[in-house]
């Protein structure tokens, strides 16, 4: 048996995919009743490439899931947490960009009309 | 224009001593304080906190790890009409009932497990009588 392919299982849609897993399942099922009832060494040797075509299918399901989730809450304020993106514990923690230079009004007025100014002597 | 109605004076004289607004103080009849009930609200999430939600642990297909066909095993089956299965340890007879109905397409009278020394859970699948258990085991594979 050939392992199944998960560019081939990404074109299938939620049903199809759902029904793949329990027919998987199922021929799990059978193999392992053959590896107890001492089966065909072939069939011993499904049983392996069998549970990772499920890991697969399972996998595509659930990437499937989380693609339309993030196309939902794309722009929304408040996103499901894995959609926002694991980097580390620690620059979650951080101040974002725009809170770290956020200026007290007085300062940035001041700034505004009196910026840093450049001179440069003439020849 | 009718003249304004006199405001009661006793009702006046009882407001300037006591204030506007008068708390009544309830009458405790017991010993004990018990914590007034307060309003409750149920949640409202703004966001979910996982995104898409994690599959069952426990399905048909995972609730039987393998059928047993020792020595004992397959009298039991004949004898006794018995089905033995090994089973996910969390597994409890309600669900093994179930799931064998579901999977094997059986009639389950009854369920009894133990859990062996090794950990693992043994399921006894008692089948009704209009079913035959070594056909049922034939069709399954154990024999």
């Amino acid at each position: 048996m050939v392992k199944v392919k998960a560019s081939e299982l990404r074109k299938k849609d939620q049903d199809q995919l759902k029904k793949q897993v329990e027919d998987l399942k199922t021929e799990l099922s059978t193999l392992k009743v053959a590896k107890v009832a001492g089966g065909a060494p072939a069939k011993l040797a499904k049983i392996k490439v069998v549970r990772k075509s499920i890991a697969t299918a399972l996998t595509v399901i659930h990437e499937k899931k989380l693609t339309q989730v993030r196309l939902d809450s794309k722009g929304k304020k408040y996103q499901p947490l894995d959609v926002r993106g694991k980097r580390t514990r620690a620059i979650r923690r951080r101040l974002t960009k725009k809170q770290e230079n956020k200026l007290v009004l007085r300062v940035l007025k001041r700034k505004q009309n009196f910026p840093q100014r450049r001179f440069a002597v003439a020849k | 224009m009718a003249g304004k109605p006199k405001p009661d004076a006793k009702k006046t004289s009882k407001v300037l001593k006591k204030g506007l607004h008068q708390r009544k103080h309830k009458k405790w009849t017991t010993v004990r304080f018990r914590r007034p009930e307060t309003k409750v609200l149920s949640r409202k999430p703004k966001y979910a906190r996982t995104s898409v939600a994690g599959k069952t642990r426990l399905d048909k297909f995972s609730t039987f790890l393998q059928p047993l066909a020792t020595e004992k095993a397959l009298k039991i089956i004949e004898t006794f009409n018995t089905l033995v299965f090994l089973v996910d340890p969390h597994a409890d007879k309600k669900q093994i009932k179930k799931y064998a109905e579901q999977l094997y397409n059986i009639k389950v009278t009854k369920v009894n497990t133990l859990i062996r020394p090794d950990g693992k859970k043994k399921a006894f699948i008692k089948i009704s009588p209009e079913y035959e258990g070594v056909d049922i085991a034939n069709k399954i594979g154990i024999i």
